[in-house]
């Protein structure tokens, strides 16, 4: 029967290439099928193009639109905390990411922007600046800029610098956990117990999700505040920077 | 359903093939701006905050 449908196409085509009457509604429903496959199989390939790398175009345009009228409002040189667009630049030299702009609140329209937000809710964010307490900052690992992306490559010992409009803030990476649950709210604490602390003290918590391309994990980096330099002039960089 | 289009547009092979060209691209267009945008924080691979609250899964948003 296949032969048969075949041996008419073929004659349809030569004798009206544009009308085809006589082929079988089963075919018919087999080939539609067969082209709805092939039509999803496109689109999920065109899905992945999407999140891994056209949100990353558009995030980091964002991103570094959004850097520039930072660093423009910090232009007349060191002075107080600003946090009108962002309070300031997360650095880690592990990631090899350059510089992440961070602003308030971890809500997706946010952090889909390619950069870092400091966390509001659950547990309210502690402020570089602030005597103690943890600042708990959150990115993306995959598409969207994916600024934590290299977050494996963090190793206990590593710096952790963020740059305000007037001070350099070094943090020193403490602990790791490489996997725990999204409902893990205590690894954004003011004191992170799991992490092997005790006392309060100025602390560094970066968490995206885990494994790389899914989100059914939560990847955590601690890191506790060594030193303090104040920005000068030249906006020289501290020592780990160089 | 390729087919049926190929056959309903006007032209030649050559003005037929820029046709669905242009068809394919509007396609694309339209589901980069609009439809993937849309999909994606229905999807569970974007959640990086720990708060229990991920898009995906149990469909808490926030």
């Amino acid at each position: 029967m296949a032969a048969r449908t075949e041996h008419e196409e073929r004659t349809d085509e030569r004798v009206a290439p544009v009308r085809r009457t006589s082929r079988h509604p089963v075919a018919t429903a087999v080939s539609i099928f067969g082209e709805l496959l092939i039509t999803g199989g496109l689109v999920l390939g065109l899905f992945v193009v999407y999140s891994l790398w056209w949100t990353n175009v558009l995030a980091d345009r964002e991103a570094d639109k959004q850097g520039n009228t930072v660093r423009d409002r910090w232009a007349g040189g060191p002075g107080a905390l600003d946090t009108g667009d962002g309070i300031g630049f997360l650095h880690v030299p592990a990631m090899k990411n350059g510089e992440v702009l961070v602003k308030k609140g971890t809500d997706t329209e946010t952090l889909n922007n390619g950069i870092a937000g400091y966390y509001t809710d659950p547990v309210k964010s502690a402020l570089p600046s602030d005597a103690q307490g943890n600042f708990s900052l959150a990115a993306h690992r995959d598409g969207h800029g994916a600024k934590f992306h290299n977050i494996d490559k963090v190793k206990k010992g590593d710096a952790v610098v963020f740059e305000t409009k007037d001070t350099w803030y070094v943090y020193k990476v403490y602990a790791e956990l490489p996997e725990t649950s999204k409902f893990n709210v205590d690894a954004i604490a003011p004191v992170p117990k799991e992490s092997g602390v005790k006392k309060a003290g100025r602390y560094i918590t970066l968490t995206t999700c885990t494994p790389v391309y899914t989100s059914k994990y939560r990847y955590i980096v601690w890191g506790e505040l060594v030193r303090t330099e104040k920005v000068d002039r030249d906006r020289t960089k501290p020592v780990e920077l160089r | 359903m390729y087919g049926w289009i190929w056959r309903h547009l006007p032209g030649n092979a050559w003005v037929r093939g820029f046709i669905s060209l242009v068809l394919a691209l509007a396609v694309v267009y339209a589901l980069f701006q609009y439809v993937f945008p849309w999909a994606e924080p229905l999807l569970p691979f974007g959640d990086v905050t720990v708060d229990g609250a991920g898009t995906g899964g149990a469909g808490a948003g926030r």
